[in-house]
């Protein structure tokens, strides 16, 4: 008997895992599908066009490295896509050179870059150097992982960044994001979640452009929408609609404006049961698409993605990341006119949308913490690798420059002679990035807890039936709210046993 | 039991000796192979389960983090761990519709006909197909707008049809239907080879007695069948238990309510976004028990209708 159940025992096993290997194997290579009919739309078209771009490494010659570091042996472990490669690959040539340190450079894909390093951490193996998002600042340095970069990184260097971005990887052991404590990362860029509109369609309409100086409030929004909602080739159906973005990335631009929020000031409770603001905010972007219908409705928008209908000039109004320039000045990715605007204002009367970063963090048991520093700074501040980043030397912007002077001047007039190829009003990029009396980006909440557990679980709640009118913002955040806090009170314990 | 057991053991040449040597090399290789790469995996899942680890400072920092079974009895209320057990359980439902199907389309093709070993082919190719190439393939035809099911339905009656990925019970039948087409081929070949290995003498008897078609395949072809049928079950039924690909590729964020979410991606997101590697591990081990205890339930049952020919 007992023979034969260790018999069954093994048999389950090893039948369990030989499927398991098939299901392992394919599931790595699924990431890349699933960025396809995940909401990260928008980069993915953004790689295409990178992969484009050629990097001349001859411009990257002027690099200035001091120092001999040739006992160190580094290992810098990101994730990229080609173009960013190569210029930190050059970049790590040159600093090699320069300093006669040995660099290892591994790049993967920003889908595996999380798995990966979570076995390097695993394996208690770090490389010297890698990537760090403001959200993840407060956890690995709770489990010790990050070097405070204070003593190794010039002030003259940090001054010269964006502010928030800077405070955005300052943690003084309670609040990450605050500005206080220790500065942890240099930046690798510095995005915005700005909004465009596409010229061509309003044109055709015969309405005036937005002004960037003066931001639609919503019922001027839903008015605009309106006008560019249309049936274009007289078949019955709509085929254009105002605006159509995706709830994931984009209700936080109504939320936020309205003086809503999902979390208390602590982060330690989910406030959106009953919360005005939140729920005339979440009802309004819902009934852009089941009362106005100037978004596609819920069924067309899993049919093709609101990037996809942008793209193919369906859309008015849609959001455009810094990121996005690149592929939306290419005429063979999208050959219309565009300009940038002002996300549509709730009750506090100032634009706002979600700011984003990765960094540059060096790991807290480096052997060579003053080499790798260096070189990290080179990655963030090379001006020389700024312009190919910014789209100086390659005419496709997939960043806003990390040095402010170069941003403010030499970037901006590169732009404003066409050297720069770029939509519209540049200085709605700027305004969200330095925040103004109309404009302000703001890293969002999951930022600041310990994972986004919370918002995923808001996500897979069923959001769709707002969206479709089923049901109300308000009956969704009452059925939704107490999953979610069930969800950030075990990251709060997660938080707590990490700092323990 | 009533064997004598022979105690006297018997002298080995040193040849033999020797040879023994050898073969005990030899079933070293997989028997270490199996230490290494599954009873430690597998003793390392129950010790991260017992733990809150997130995957820091290494084994270390997983030892540090112990919590006995609070991941098990959270896992208890936990809504979605129940909620995609059950979509999971209901996934499975597929299992004996791709069996009936297989065994329809197998007798079918079992006949002399013209092009046959080209159906055969054709029936095979989803199975040697990457999972993630049909999944997408399948995504688009399942499109609301674009898709083929839809182009079809609306030819047929005029009027648009439903959200196949979009709606909470719809979503489910589609990956049904999917999964079923994904492992039809597998049912298909593994019958045909079943059905080969039936004497043509037995259907010649039954004949003669005067057995009609449904007589012949109700009481030789089904029970000689049986060892088969007890093959695809097992490693279907394991193999429904750990769908993953399907769900990533098909649906975005689990699809509507999490409504086509399966146990294996609650599981990954658990542990690769969350970064929950005990709970995580908490419920792979449930997993594995609950797949043990079907599995032998299985066997124990296999005697009341598994027959073979001798």
């Amino acid at each position: 008997m007992k023979r034969k159940l260790l018999c069954i025992l093994l048999a389950t096993v090893m039948t369990a895992s030989m499927l398991c290997g098939c299901g392992g194997e394919t599931a790595e290579s699924t990431s890349e599908a699933t960025e396809a009919t995940e909401a990260t739309e928008a980069t993915e078209e953004t790689e295409s066009i990178g992969a484009q771009i050629e990097v001349d490494e001859e411009a990257l010659t002027d690099v200035a490295v001091e120092g001999d570091y040739s006992d160190a042996d580094l290992t810098v472990f990101i994730f990229a896509q080609d173009h960013e490669k190569a210029v930190y690959q050059s970049l790590i040539d040159k600093f090699m050179e320069e300093t006669g340190a040995n660099v290892t450079f591994e790049v993967t894909t920003s889908d595996e870059y999380g798995q990966k390093l979570l076995a390097y951490k695993a394996a208690d193996d770090m490389p010297d150097i890698f990537y760090v998002g403001p959200e993840a600042v407060a956890s690995n340095v709770d489990d010790g992982y990050l070097l405070p970069l204070d003593d190794y990184v010039d002030a003259a260097v940090v001054n010269n960044l964006w502010g928030s971005v800077g405070n955005a990887y300052r943690y003084d052991g309670k609040t990450a994001g605050t500005g206080e404590g220790s500065l942890y990362c240099l930046p690798k860029d510095f995005s915005t979640f700005a909004f465009a509109y596409n010229k061509n369609i309003f044109d055709e309409a015969g309405v005036a452009y937005p002004d960037p100086e003066n931001p639609y409030t919503w019922d001027e929004f839903v008015e605009v929408c309106q006008k560019l909602t249309k049936d274009t080739d007289g078949d019955g159906e709509v085929d254009q609609w105002g605006t159509a973005n995706a709830l994931q990335w984009a209700l936080d631009a109504f939320i936020y404006t309205n003086g809503g929020h999902f979390l208390n000031d602590d982060y330690t409770e989910v406030v959106i049961d009953g919360q005005e603001e939140f729920i005339e905010a979440f009802q309004f972007f819902a009934d852009l698409t089941c009362k106005y219908g100037v978004t596609p409705t819920v069924e067309q928008d899993t049919a093709l993605g609101g990037y996809q209908r942008w793209l193919d000039g369906q859309i008015g109004f849609y959001a455009c990341g810094t990121w996005d320039v690149g592929a939306f000045m290419d005429k063979n990715t999208f050959p219309y006119e565009w300009g940038l605007c002002a996300w549509p204002t709730g009750k506090t009367g100032v634009s706002m949308t979600r700011n984003g970063s990765v960094g540059f963090a060096v790991s807290a048991d480096s052997e060579y913490p003053e080499a790798a520093a260096a070189l990290i700074t080179l990655f963030s501040t090379d001006l020389e690798g700024q312009r190919v980043l910014s789209g100086e030397t390659t005419g496709a912007s997939l960043q806003i420059p990390n040095i402010m002077d170069y941003a403010k001047g030499d970037f901006k007039d590169r732009i404003a002679d066409g050297t720069i190829p770029y939509g519209d009003n540049v200085d709605v990029i700027f305004n969200y990035i330095e925040g103004t009396d109309k404009y302000q980006g703001i890293f969002v909440e999951t930022t600041y807890t310990y994972n986004s557990d919370w918002w995923n679980a808001f996500l897979s709640g069923g959001y769709e039936y707002v969206l479709n009118g089923e049901m109300t913002a308000a009956e969704y955040c009452a059925q939704v709210q107490p999953a979610m806090q069930e969800a950030l009170d075990a990251a709060n314990e997660m938080k707590a046993a990490a700092a323990n | 039991m009533g064997r004598v057991k022979s105690k006297k053991k018997v002298k080995l040449s040193a040849m033999s000796k020797r040879e023994e040597k050898w073969a005990l090399l030899f079933v070293a290789a997989p028997t270490l192979g199996f230490l290494l790469f599954m009873a430690w995996p597998i003793v390392f899942a129950f010790l991260t389960s017992l733990t809150t680890w997130n995957g820091a400072k290494g084994f270390e920092g997983m030892l540090n983090r112990f919590c006995g079974f609070d991941n098990y009895i959270k896992l208890l209320t936990d809504k979605k761990f129940w909620q995609t057990l059950t979509t999971t359980v209901i996934y499975l439902i597929g299992i004996p519709i791709g069996m009936i199907l297989g065994l329809l389309f197998a007798m079918g093709m079992n006949r002399k006909i013209p092009g046959v070993r080209v159906l055969r082919t054709m029936y095979y190719v989803p199975v040697i197909s990457s999972l993630v190439a049909v999944s997408i393939l399948w995504a688009w035809v399942y499109n609301y707008d674009y898709g083929l099911l839809n182009v079809i339905i609306k030819a047929l009656t005029g009027k648009h049809g439903p959200n196949w990925l979009g709606d909470e019970n719809l979503i489910k039948v589609s990956m049904i239907i999917f999964m079923v087409w994904k492992g039809l081929g597998t049912s298909i070949i593994l019958y045909l080879a079943g059905l080969q290995n039936i004497p043509r003498s037995y259907y010649e008897a039954a004949m003669v007695d005067g057995a009609n078609g449904w007589q012949r395949f109700k009481n030789i072809t089904l029970p000689l069948l049986s060892p088969v049928t007890f093959y695809i079950l097992i490693t279907s039924m394991i193999g429904g238990f750990q769908v993953f690909v399907e769900v990533q590729v098909m649906t975005t964020n689990g699809g509507i309510g999490y409504s086509a979410a399966t146990i294996v991606y609650y599981l990954y997101e658990k542990a690769f976004e969350s970064f929950q590697l005990g709970y995580a591990s908490a419920i792979a081990i449930i997993l594995a028990i609950i797949i043990f205890v079907i599995t032998f339930i299985n066997f124990k049952m296999q005697d009341k209708w598994v027959k073979t020919i001798e």
